[in-house]
């Protein structure tokens, strides 16, 4: 009889492997093209995708996060804060920019992921609001409804990252990271939050300690999305509360439903389809929300696997 | 000491509107299980539709509001019929379908009314003076109407047939269902019900806050907030909550200004979760 | 030693009390039925005591450790397991990674007498097909193996015969065998009153909430007020 455990052979799957291709393969766009347009979007799609990894992290266990803004605050005003102090080296503020989210999210997930999935939601939603109030109610730290801005350069390895080329490629970094992370993580524990996703109740009562395997997936996603904060802020050299809005949660959550919840290269496909659509709207921005609307009640409805899924079960059918 | 009086009535007179709220988004919760995260979205629904009928229709106030209540309960029956029927066992799936439906509802307010705030005007000025007592004469009417509406869902869920299935279906479905009762009916009049109640606010409510595509949010965080703090799925508790989260905003606005209330309210509910995760009158939050 | 002791445990949902005042123990090793009508409160009284569930009152002990309230991870890993009423496996994946998981997260390695189980379950044969595609008494099998594979010290099973065919009830006593001589003690939620006089030499018999009687089959089935109880239920008239 064959060996009753399956060995894993290789820690990263084929999906995994493409998706660190695909931002590998990203560093040699700024260099064929120089055209704004280009650069905006995909910095766009790079900040979008990183935060839409961290949405999809906590989905993997069937929990949904509105938490990724708030997360990202503390990431990007983190930054933007140092940069006021002359702290520029990128390492550090990586490291910083991750950490600090996945401190605050300790407790936070100690408290919340131990109770139903209902309270989680809820929780992370309205902890998204409250950011934004503190935002606002501690202009001393954060400059309140001002911002911060003017925050100096990224310097990696003693270069400042000041061109808009040489920023980009900062976030392809930025994404390559977090992709690595996250697809680490999600293959390592992969059992356990394929169970907690598909029966929780069996799993737990198997022995699983459910909650802690949560709370690991909470804090390893909050500080997926203060990476994605400090890649937002570096964009734009400036940190304000209107680019931590928690309705930005939602395009989050969009990009990776409609991409596929299913593989870690959902949220990449969702991403950048979905800020591709969004700048057809030009001027109109505001309706992407509406598209975005519309795209996720067309996946829930009957497309379940987003269109990575509904592609890989096409494929699978024509095998 | 006017000062505190006052308070008090603008903080029963929130109360009683989240009390509205809360107890919508808890019939939704407790007899389906779905998280409606469009809940807000119906509160300014009920708003815009007011306000239409108002300014374009040129029809009453009166006649305005209960266009709206008909419009959102309307718009619920039908979105809980042909949509979250198909998943109503997928508790992420239907929350998704409730979140798809807010972002096309918004959007769809945004395209018609525009991105700023409406100029809707509550039709009854003047207020109320008793000896130091200074009482916006909105406040109480919309406190009147509000705790009317209490009462009436009170009546409606304890004294017909409908509410005692609705009841029934909250408390354990499976049984209720071996005993006949047909979801097929009372799911989306449960919907209905909430999403009606939720318009009802926004068209009494936002003539006196604001009309704009803003609302819609923190009207769902406090619901939340007050959902949580009352305890998840219970009725008496979403009430008391919503008075007490309206009592604490009121007072914490008054004498410390800006959005603290908010705040302290999100750190009680913290709290609350810590010592007390089942809320004021909840029962069991443990997860799995 | 790995005996089972519920003192006055209770359970209240709501205005509703599902069962109240129930104490027995399971002694280290042995094999305790419990029977009752339809809605006595069989399947909650194995909520609350795997931890699913909290107590309204009273206390659990396992092996002199009280873990009332505790989480069913918690009592899991102390050594006590549950098979569930429904087939409830994980759907989505095959066989023999649902008996992996178990494995894994039981951390105790792997069971004497799992793979010879497996055999005999006819699962062996059927590894590596998923496991929703499997036929309804073949999956609560793979649910038993499951709840085996953690090497359990007390095996609590909800009516493990329920929707098997005749021929497929040998399945259950087979099972019963493997596990008592891995050493653990069995308590059985059933209908099937064949079942329960074939296999437990003592049962339990609850009724509205309440226990009526713990005895031998012979003893306890005599009662008139246990046939009352009965009576009330078409399903089986003893």
């Amino acid at each position: 009889m064959t060996p009753l455990i399956p060995r894993a052979r290789f820690l990263l799957g084929g999906a995994e492997i493409a998706a660190i291709l695909v931002f590998a393969a990203a560093f040699a766009v700024p260099t064929m093209t120089r055209s704004v347009l280009v650069y905006s979007v995909m910095n766009q799609a790079l900040v979008g995708v990183v935060a839409a990894q961290s949405v999809w992290i906590m989905l993997r266990m069937n929990l949904l996060s509105f938490a990724s803004p708030a997360f990202m605050a503390i990431g990007g005003y983190t930054v933007a804060i140092a940069g006021q102090h002359d702290i520029t080296d990128a390492f550090v503020l990586t490291a910083a920019a991750f950490l600090l989210p996945a401190l605050v999210a300790v407790p936070l997930g100690a408290l919340v992921l131990r109770l139903k999935g209902t309270y989680f939601v809820l929780v992370t939603f309205v902890l998204s609001q409250i950011m934004q109030l503190l935002l606002f109610e501690t202009p001393g730290l954060t400059g309140g409804s001002n911002g911060i801005s003017g925050i100096p350069p990224v310097t990696f390895l003693g270069t400042e990252l000041a061109t808009n080329k040489q920023v980009v490629l900062f976030a392809c970094g930025i994404a390559l990271l977090a992709t690595i992370i996250t697809a680490c993580l999600t293959r390592y524990f992969r059992q356990h939050f394929a169970a907690i996703e598909e029966n929780e109740i069996l799993a737990e009562s198997l022995g699983l300690v459910v909650w802690r395997y949560k709370a690991l997936g909470f804090v390893v996603a909050a500080g997926i999305a203060g990476l994605a904060g400090y890649s937002l802020v570096t964009m734009l050299l400036t940190a304000h509360p209107s680019s931590f809005e928690s309705g930005t949660a939602v395009d989050f959550i969009a990009y990776t439903i409609v991409g596929g919840r299913a593989s870690i290269l959902g949220p990449v496909v969702g991403t950048a389809s979905l800020v591709y659509a969004t700048n057809l709207f030009g001027t109109h921005g505001q309706y992407a929300q509406g598209l975005y609307g519309a795209l996720i009640l067309v996946v829930v409805l009957a497309l379940r696997g987003g269109v990575v899924g509904t592609v890989a079960s096409l494929v699978r059918r024509i095998r | 000491m006017e000062q505190f009086l006052q308070a008090g009535i603008i903080g029963v007179s929130l109360g009683a509107q989240y009390a509205l709220l809360a107890l919508g988004f808890t019939l939704i919760f407790g007899i389906l299980g779905v998280v409606n995260f469009s809940h807000g979205g119906f509160y300014m629904l009920g708003g815009y539709v007011a306000f239409a009928c108002v300014e374009h229709l040129g029809l009453p106030y009166p006649l305005a509001v209960l266009a709206a209540i008909l419009v959102t309960a309307a718009l619920g029956w039908v979105f809980e019929l042909l949509l979250i029927e198909r998943l109503v066992d997928d508790h992420l799936a239907t929350l998704m379908l409730t979140l798809g439906l807010y972002l096309v509802m918004s959007t769809v307010m945004l395209q018609v009314f525009g991105p700023l705030a409406m100029d809707f005007r509550f039709p009854v000025t003047g207020a109320l003076r008793a000896g130091p007592i200074y009482a916006p004469l909105e406040n109480l009417i919309v406190l009147a109407i509000c705790l009317m509406a209490i009462l009436g869902l009170w009546l409606v869920l304890f004294r017909t047939d409908l509410g005692r299935g609705l009841r029934a279906l909250a408390d354990d479905r499976q049984v209720a269902m071996a005993q006949g009762l047909r979801p097929r009916i009372l799911f989306p009049a449960a919907f209905a019900l909430a999403t009606g109640l939720a318009g009802l606010t926004g068209a009494l409510v936002t003539p006196i806050l604001s009309l704009s595509p803003g609302v819609a949010d923190p009207v769902l965080a406090t619901s939340f907030l007050t959902v949580i703090l009352g305890g998840l799925g219970s009725l008496g508790g979403a009430a008391l909550a919503a008075f007490i989260v309206g009592i604490v905003e009121a007072y914490t606005s008054v004498y410390f200004g800006g959005s603290i209330g908010a705040l302290v309210l999100f750190v009680l509910v913290l709290l609350l979760l810590v010592f007390r995760p089942q809320g004021l009158l909840g029962r069991e939050a443990r997860g799995a | 030693m790995s005996e089972l002791r519920v003192e006055g445990l209770a359970k209240r949902f709501g205005g509703l009390r599902v069962f109240q005042d129930i104490s027995f123990v399971l002694p280290s090793g042995a094999l305790l039925g419990v029977i009752g009508p339809n809605g006595a409160g069989k399947t909650t009284l194995i909520n609350v005591i795997s931890g699913r569930q909290p107590a309204s009152a009273g206390r659990i002990v396992l092996d002199g450790r009280d873990v009332t309230n505790q989480p069913a991870h918690a009592i899991s890993r102390l050594g006590l397991a549950r098979s569930f009423q429904q087939t409830n496996t994980f759907k989505s994946v095959s066989v023999r990674e649902n008996i992996a998981r178990a494995i894994r997260f039981g951390q105790r390695g792997i069971p004497k007498g799992l793979e010879n189980l497996l055999i005999e379950f006819g699962l062996t044969a059927r590894l590596d097909e998923q496991s929703d595609k499997l036929p309804y008494g073949l999956q609560k099998m793979l649910g038993l193996a499951m709840a085996f594979a953690t090497s359990p010290k007390v095996l609590l099973l909800d009516e493990p015969a329920a929707g098997l065919e005749r021929a497929e009830r040998n399945n259950v006593d087979l099972f019963v065998k493997h596990v008592r001589e891995a050493g653990a003690s069995v308590l059985i939620v059933e209908h099937d009153m064949d079942l329960i006089r074939r296999l437990c030499p003592r049962i339990l018999v609850l009724d509205a909430g309440v226990l009526l009687a713990d005895g031998s089959p012979a003893e306890v089935l005599a009662r008139p007020d246990v046939i009352a109880a009965y009576l009330g239920d078409s399903e089986e008239a003893a």
